[in-house]
């Protein structure tokens, strides 16, 4: 990617110099480098509790830690982007040494980000200004005020043409670097830093619960679940996210006359909350694994409880999703449909395929970075096909034989069909669960 | 004179059969015949490594026997899941649900027990001195408690609903001086005046010795040794695991 991005820059823009397109775009790098590391990268302040007892000296520590972090996934990735980018560019003529001084000031940024990041902490402020950033200069290029983008852009031309700028980056990574030290220094006792904040329970009323009966204990359970952990909040993300991926294919005319593609689309604007919760069904409840196992609780009520919240989670979606109706009632009543084949159906599919996960999750840990590949296996994946595949089928043989609203009334139909054979399908999860009982047991009790 | 309680304990509440774990055929339990009394207090005890969780472990059905079986009640424990209800635990911190506030996982068990939270509220505030006032009204969730009151959360959670088994793995590890003896009276009150069957496991020969009716030693998963404790017991059972070490 590093290799191709400056041919890439050369045939979008072929009057332009390669490298100031790059760098034009640079900031886009940047942004999505700080939102990258906010959500995926670890505190180096962990690693420092094993570390606290052995004989050896404070600074040493400190600064083991330090370079430590400096060997992240996150700052080999720049390395990884640019030195081909930076290879590519003195092969076309760039002067050697400034080219390489451009490459150590760009590197530069990405550690000072990479220190800032430990700084603030994950603190949400640092997150919303960043993208309060993010929109305003947006708007701003918008309405042709100011391009955040094209300035940037200047900084990193003027860093090539005039090299003693380096210092300015350097500085900055070195104080920053400096900063991180000191905070570590001055607090390098185990209750200021390792020691978790408190957080203290909301009180909160769950009686409209009640006319779930049985299930109403569990449905309580997985809203606290969900409400008070880091991970769960993580997917509610996501699924938020879901929530605008049809924008990708409303928007762009080459789709209009797709409309199969569009039925792909449907399926994941209603289905964000379903296919990410759903598929760590039960890896949510395995920190407490062997109390739910040796409860009085039947699987079928277990099941059903969070088919419920799976449910409850598509209806939320559609509902979210009517300003979709701007696009047309076409692509509402396709969303509509979609949300029916995702209750109906993909429910059930993605519990089937949840019930055959057997990685624990830690609830109040964000997840490792690339950490959850692990669960991920070929027979989740074959029993993710239908989920996708399977809507688009039974909506493109009856729009190629009759016409569009057959398509989808076909889609809706195999929800229902799904809704239907409801008894059915709890129960062939139940025997899964059943058949796994041990061994998802002792997967559970497994170090994550 | 024998209390009236002490009379209705002549079924048997626990059989086992048989009953052999192995890990890539390493035997790690194995007892052929051992018969558990309704309403008696079942004392456990052995080196790292005996078995004990192992036992209870298959008592509770979370891991498979390799040969034979343990009935509960008249239930097979690996075959239905049938003793359930009448059965409950706590192990180990996985017992417990972190994002929870003690009051809310009371509430929770209880409901799976049959139990509101009026019912739920009249029990727990029969231990309000167990509690030593760190647990309840807190807000706080059960992952930021200390161990110790986690452990308190999870022992008393385990009786809610008056189950007629209760299984508990080292229950006074990690409580402070005065909890164990509260711990133990509380056992002791709970077998004089139910039914209840407790089995406990432990290291402190002291503490198992003075809440169980019956002790079982464990070696390298068999059954060594089965006392009826008396006010001998203490002392055998530290000659016992004492002459383990003029051995080594």
């Amino acid at each position: 990617m590093g290799v191709g991005a400056y041919f890439i820059a050369e045939e979008v823009a072929p009057d332009v110099d390669p490298f100031v397109t790059v760098n034009n775009i640079l900031i886009l790098w940047i942004i999505a480098d700080m939102l990258l590391r906010y959500f995926l990268q670890q505190l180096p302040v962990i690693n420092v509790k094993p570390l606290m007892t052995l004989p050896v000296s404070r600074k040493r520590v400190i600064r083991f830690v330090m370079l430590k972090s400096v060997t992240s996934f996150f700052n080999i990735l720049p390395l990884l982007l640019f030195i081909p980018f930076t290879i590519v560019l003195v092969f076309h003529d760039y002067n050697p040494i400034q080219t390489l001084v451009w490459f150590v000031g760009i590197l530069s940024l990405s550690l000072s980000i990479n220190f800032t990041n430990f700084l603030i902490n994950k603190n949400n402020t640092y997150f919303y200004s960043l993208l309060s950033v993010v929109v305003i200069s947006f708007a701003l290029k918008y309405f042709g005020v100011f391009d955040l983008g094209f300035f940037a852009g200047l900084c990193f031309n003027a860093l090539f043409d005039k090299p003693y700028l380096i210092f300015i980056p350097l500085t900055l990574v070195y104080m920053l670097y400096r900063a991180n030290i000191k905070l570590l220094h001055d607090g390098f006792y185990l209750d200021d830093m390792v020691t978790q904040k408190v957080t203290l329970a909301q009180e909160t009323d769950f009686s409209w619960l009640k006319r779930f009966g049985s299930l109403a204990p569990f449905l309580e359970n997985d809203i606290k679940l969900i409400s008070r952990n880091v991970r769960p909040r993580q997917v509610l993300f996501i699924a938020a996210v879901f929530l605008f991926y049809g924008l990708f294919f409303y928007t762009q005319d080459t789709y209009k006359d797709v409309p199969v593609i569009l039925a792909f689309a449907a399926i994941f604007i209603t289905g964000g909350f379903l296919l990410t919760f759903g598929q760590q069904v039960p890896s949510w409840d395995s920190q407490y694994y062997k109390l739910l196992m040796s409860q009085n609780i039947p699987y079928r009520q277990y099941l059903k409880a969070k088919w419920m919240l799976m449910v409850f989670g598509v209806l939320v979606s559609f509902v979210l999703s009517t300003p979709y109706i701007y696009f047309g009632w076409d692509i509402y009543a396709m969303i509509a449909a979609g949300a029916v084949f995702n209750i109906g159906l993909n429910s059930f599919v993605t519990l089937i395929g949840g019930a055959l996960n057997r990685t624990p999750i830690v609830l109040n840990e964000k997840a490792k970075a690339f950490a959850n590949t692990s669960g991920f296996n070929p027979t989740q994946l074959l029993i993710g096909l239908p989920k996708v595949f399977l809507p688009m089928i039974l909506f493109y043989i009856p729009y190629k034989l009759i016409n569009f609203e057959a398509g989808l009334i076909s889609i809706a139909i195999g929800g229902f069909i799904g809704l239907a054979f409801r008894s059915y399908f709890l129960s062939l999860i139940e025997k899964i669960y059943l058949k796994g009982k041990y061994k998802t047991i002792a997967a559970f009790e497994q170090e994550p | 004179m024998q209390p009236l309680s002490k009379n209705l304990k002549n079924s048997i509440m626990i059989t086992v059969n048989n009953l052999s774990k192995s890990y890539n055929n390493i035997e790690v339990l194995n007892i052929a015949e051992l018969a558990i009394p309704k309403g008696q207090s079942f004392g456990l005890v052995g080196n790292n490594g005996a078995g004990k969780t192992t036992f209870f472990s298959l008592l509770l059905d979370l891991i498979r026997p390799t040969n034979g079986y343990i009935t509960s009640n008249g239930v097979r424990v690996d075959a239905s899941e049938d003793w359930k209800p009448f059965t409950s635990a706590f192990l180990d911190e996985s017992f417990l649900i972190g994002y929870l506030t003690p009051e809310e996982y009371f509430y929770f068990i209880g409901k799976l027990r049959g139990q509101n939270k009026s019912d739920v509220n009249a029990f727990i505030s029969q231990y309000e001195g167990f509690f030593n006032d760190e647990i309840l009204g807190k807000r706080k969730f059960l992952r930021d408690l200390s161990k110790g009151n986690q452990k308190k959360v999870g022992l008393i959670g385990a009786l809610i609903g008056a189950p007629e088994i209760v299984i508990l793995d080292e229950p006074f590890a990690n409580l402070d001086p005065t909890t164990q003896i509260r711990l133990k009276q509380l056992i002791k009150s709970e077998t004089e005046n139910t039914h209840t069957t407790f089995l406990i496991s432990s290291h402190d020969l002291l503490h198992v010795t003075e809440v169980s009716e019956r002790i079982v030693v464990l070696e390298k998963g068999q059954v060594i040794k089965d006392l009826h404790t008396n006010p001998e017991t203490l002392k055998e059972l530290e000659s016992y695991f004492s002459e383990a070490l003029d051995v080594n």
